[in-house]
């Protein structure tokens, strides 16, 4: 469809040159603007922070102390790239990914990656109600009340929060976050070694290292979260005049992440890892910092794990949701109701007790359906992101928005990188 | 179903001679969007060999969900190319986005259905079901069998053009011109900008203008970047001013003041006036049409009048008189002129209950207050001499309050 020559510029930066009480004024008009479309890119980024993020992070620190920092700051530019590249997609073309993929490249390519995507998000939405038992179960409380609580706050949170109610707890679950920087510091680490770890990229030429490499690239960029954010993006009605705006979200929502990631990573290395403790899981990591870095710091983590476990608990159904109904073309919105849309409900609530019910049910192998979880998003990642790619370069769905052949580089670079990642750990599978 | 042909479980299937001997695979079904209500299929794309050869409808001899028999075993075996305002049903229409316009919703097609017509196969409907989207991931003997889901009669879709078309081929849908402005507002909103811009442009100009004022800002905001300035400066001059203004006020300086430029002189002279006052205040978003009368009009002379201002029907619900240096005297009602005799003056008329009035620069919550007080359906807006300037009517308040709507936790409801 042609897109006539636009007189409007959507993207046209504030008339120069007026007198300073207008400019201030201006100023205060362009932060309401960014206040107004803050969410996606805030919530979408952080709920990448769950509990198999903070387990990640924290192998990786604990193992191989500062020396992989660097590999979170190409995971947190890698997801600078792609949940913008959602999100704009989804403000232009006011479809989330599910239906896009139908539209562009047929029916049955679109129900294997949905499919794909709905089993690996009722696995990790088991992982994030593991998150909460195993965080509640460090201040004392039984799983078998933590976790259906958290289960009925989250749907009670979607059932009856709408839009904006939704938003508001979600984005003030992300101040949990606060304690992960917080037990960072208190762990006293080597600024100096940390910054080098950041800057200069080297990696043990083992399986071990590639596996937590990229597993920390996998557990920033998940299928999930792309998924989210672009169907966010387009039930919150943004517009493309928003996204100026919405970049600053996602820009901030993204560099937080690897921000938290980061403390993550260096309170464990400055404490587990001289003293070579092995950890599995954030729960044990919450536990192993008591002795190192005092009660407090143990608190903290163990808090945070539980807040990020929530968030990413409320964002797994609802990202699920969004992609079935988009699928199959029924209404997906938190402010429709659900009679009006039965199958976005239905949805959330099926994954929701699903995912539940699997932390809870005695016997169950929790393990394996984590690792097939991991192994399925993984899989899924590489054609998420060549299909976000094929569709921001579409002229007939982006129009002047299209991603054009020099911005497109960044893209496949990452998309490059991720699959030498993948390829490299298929490598050393089989060997 | 007998009759009905699946576009679906066509694609993929046998393409044979009569004799049965297999000329190709079929990929496409090509239509154009004409005049009438259901479209006739012009042609077929058929793979032969590495080739996608085009077969023109009159060389087809059936098709059934089997596949397609031809009646010719000639084929042009130049690679087919799309004709302008051709139409690819699997590539252009198949899980795509369609506007069902009896129910006033955008769904998604999950199969289209062909049926025989004398000589011609036309489109006679569209599928949204599950299962039929379901069904179309299973083999191909359940891919071909055509069992209808949720069908939809095809001339109750408003379908887009075909991409790259540069001209809209198909007539705007009748029955999308009655819908109200409100749920047109909501179509439009539920699209993507190109699928958007295409069905505000096959509206007739004064329903495109009554369906912006039902818009959200942001989205309003939206669709004047995205059409030519002039074009978007003609639908802004056919909105109500106080809704023009607020999507003016939304823009960039420079912007504002190219679209004024575009815009016939006096409505942009109005605008540019409305534009003067602040935005929360009651200037700011009051309404200027009035219909003003002098204290010695007679009724008639006034109806008259009022005929003259049709298309600004919704914005007027009484007559405001005035004494001879322009001050408010009365708001006469529109049911006591209808029923006043012709030949009385307006005189007559007058008298109290005396309207509620707010000053120009009252606040939004003055005038709420005034007017939930008050009881009426409008308020008049005066300026310091007491001289009519403007009218706020209850639903452009509505719209302001209706942002407490949504909120479904208890305390956000007070």
């Amino acid at each position: 469809m042609s897109t006539p020559p636009s007189g409007l510029n959507a993207e046209r930066p504030l008339h120069r040159g007026r007198p300073a009480t207008t400019r201030r004024a201006a100023r205060r008009v362009r932060l309401l603007a960014i206040l107004a479309v803050v969410g996606p890119g805030l919530i979408a980024g952080l709920s990448d922070d769950d509990p198999a993020g903070i387990t990640t992070y924290s192998v990786l620190g604990a193992r191989y102390g500062y020396r992989l920092l660097w590999v979170l700051l190409v995971s947190t530019i890698a997801l600078i790239l792609f949940q913008d590249l959602g999100a704009r997609i989804g403000v232009v073309t006011r479809q989330g990914i599910a239906g896009l993929v139908r539209q562009r490249y047929g029916a049955r390519a679109a129900s294997v990656a949905i499919v794909a995507l709905v089993a690996a998000n009722v696995g990790t939405t088991a992982a994030e109600f593991a998150g909460v038992a195993a965080g509640a179960e460090l201040f004392g409380l039984s799983r078998y009340a933590a976790v259906p609580a958290a289960a009925l706050l989250v749907s009670a949170l979607v059932l009856r929060g709408g839009f904006r109610g939704v938003q508001r707890v979600l984005l003030a679950l992300s101040a949990v976050f606060v304690a992960y920087i917080a037990a960072g510091i208190l762990a006293h680490p080597d600024w100096l070694a940390a910054t080098r770890g950041l800057a200069v990229p080297s990696i043990p030429m083992t399986r071990e290292a590639i596996v937590i490499a990229t597993a920390t690239l996998g557990t920033t960029l998940a299928p999930w979260g792309l998924a989210f954010i672009q169907s966010y993006a387009v039930d919150k009605r943004l517009t493309t005049g928003d996204l100026p705006y919405l970049r600053v979200d996602v820009i901030t929502g993204a560099v937080l992440t690897g921000v938290i990631g980061f403390f993550v990573v260096v309170a464990c290395a400055a404490t587990l890892h001289p003293h070579g403790v092995r950890i599995t899981d954030a729960a044990q990591a919450a536990q192993a910092l008591e002795p190192l870095a005092g009660s407090l710091a143990r608190d903290l983590f163990a808090g945070g794990l539980v807040g990020a476990a929530l968030l990413a608990a409320s964002i797994l159904p609802l990202s699920t949701s969004y992609a079935v109904a988009d699928l199959t073309g029924r209404p997906a919105a938190l402010d429709d109701t659900p009679r009006e849309a039965p199958l976005f409900y239905a949805t959330f609530a099926g994954v929701t007790v699903v995912g539940a019910t699997l932390v809870l049910i005695p016997g169950v192998p929790l393990v394996g359906v984590l690792v097939l979880t991991q192994v399925l998003n993984a899989v899924l990642l590489l054609p998420l992101l060549a299909f976000l790619y094929g569709i921001a370069r579409d002229h007939e769905l982006m129009g002047r928005f299209r991603a054009t052949r020099a911005a497109a580089g960044p893209y496949l670079l990452a998309i490059a990188a991720i699959a030498a990642c993948i390829v490299a750990l298929g490598v050393s599978a089989i060997r | 179903m007998e009759g009905l042909v699946s576009v679906a479980g066509l694609a993929g299937g046998p393409v044979a001679t009569i004799g049965g001997s297999e000329v190709g695979r079929l990929v496409d079904v090509v239509v154009r969007w004409g005049s009438g209500l259901y479209p006739a299929a012009t042609g077929l794309v058929v793979r032969v060999g590495v080739r996608r050869a085009f077969v023109h409808a009159g060389q087809i001899a059936q098709m059934t969900s089997g596949g397609v028999e031809l009646n010719s075993v000639r084929l042009d075996l130049r690679d087919f190319v799309r004709r302008p305002g051709e139409v690819l049903l699997n590539r252009d229409v198949l899980d795509h986005q369609l506007v069902d316009v009896d129910g006033a919703r955008v769904v998604r097609a999950s199969d289209l259905y062909l049926a025989r017509v004398g000589q011609l196969y036309l489109l006679v409907g569209v599928d949204i079901g599950m299962r039929t989207f379901l069904r179309r991931l299973g083999p191909a003997r359940l891919r071909r069998s055509v069992v209808p889901g949720l069908v939809i009669d095809w001339a109750d879709v408003a379908p887009f053009t075909a991409p790259g078309a540069r001209v809209r081929l198909r007539e705007p849908h009748q029955r999308l011109r009655e819908l109200h402005p409100g749920e047109l507002a909501d179509l439009l909103e539920d699209l993507g900008r190109a699928e958007r811009r295409e069905l505000l442009t096959s509206l007739a100009p004064e329903t495109a203008a009554d369906v912006l004022e039902e818009m959200a800002t942001g989205e309003l905001i939206e669709v004047l970047r995205d059409a030519a300035p002039e074009e978007a400066a003609a639908l802004l001059a056919r909105m109500e001013p106080d809704e023009a203004v607020d999507a003016l006020r939304e823009l960039a300086d420079a912007d504002r003041r190219a679209l004024l430029a575009a815009m016939p002189a006096p409505t942009a002279a109005e605008l540019t006036g409305l534009l003067a006052y602040p935005e929360r205040e009651a200037g700011g978003f009051m309404t200027p049409h009035l219909v003003v009368a002098q204290l010695s009009d007679a009724v008639g002379a006034v109806l008259g009048r009022l005929r003259a201002e049709k298309e600004h029907a919704t914005d007027i619900d009484a007559v405001v008189v005035v004494d001879d240096d322009g001050r408010l005297v009365d708001d006469v009602p529109l049911f006591d002129l209808l029923v006043a005799d012709t030949a009385d003056r307006m005189e007559t008329l007058v008298g109290p209950p005396w309207p509620a009035t707010v000053d120009v620069h009252a606040g939004l919550e003055q005038v709420v207050d005034k007017l939930t007080g008050n009881r009426s359906s409008s308020l008049l807006v005066v300026d310091a001499d007491e001289r009519p300037v403007g009218r706020i009517l209850a639903d452009d308040i509505l719209d302001v309050l209706a942002t407490a709507r949504g909120r479904r936790w208890p305390w956000q409801q007070r």
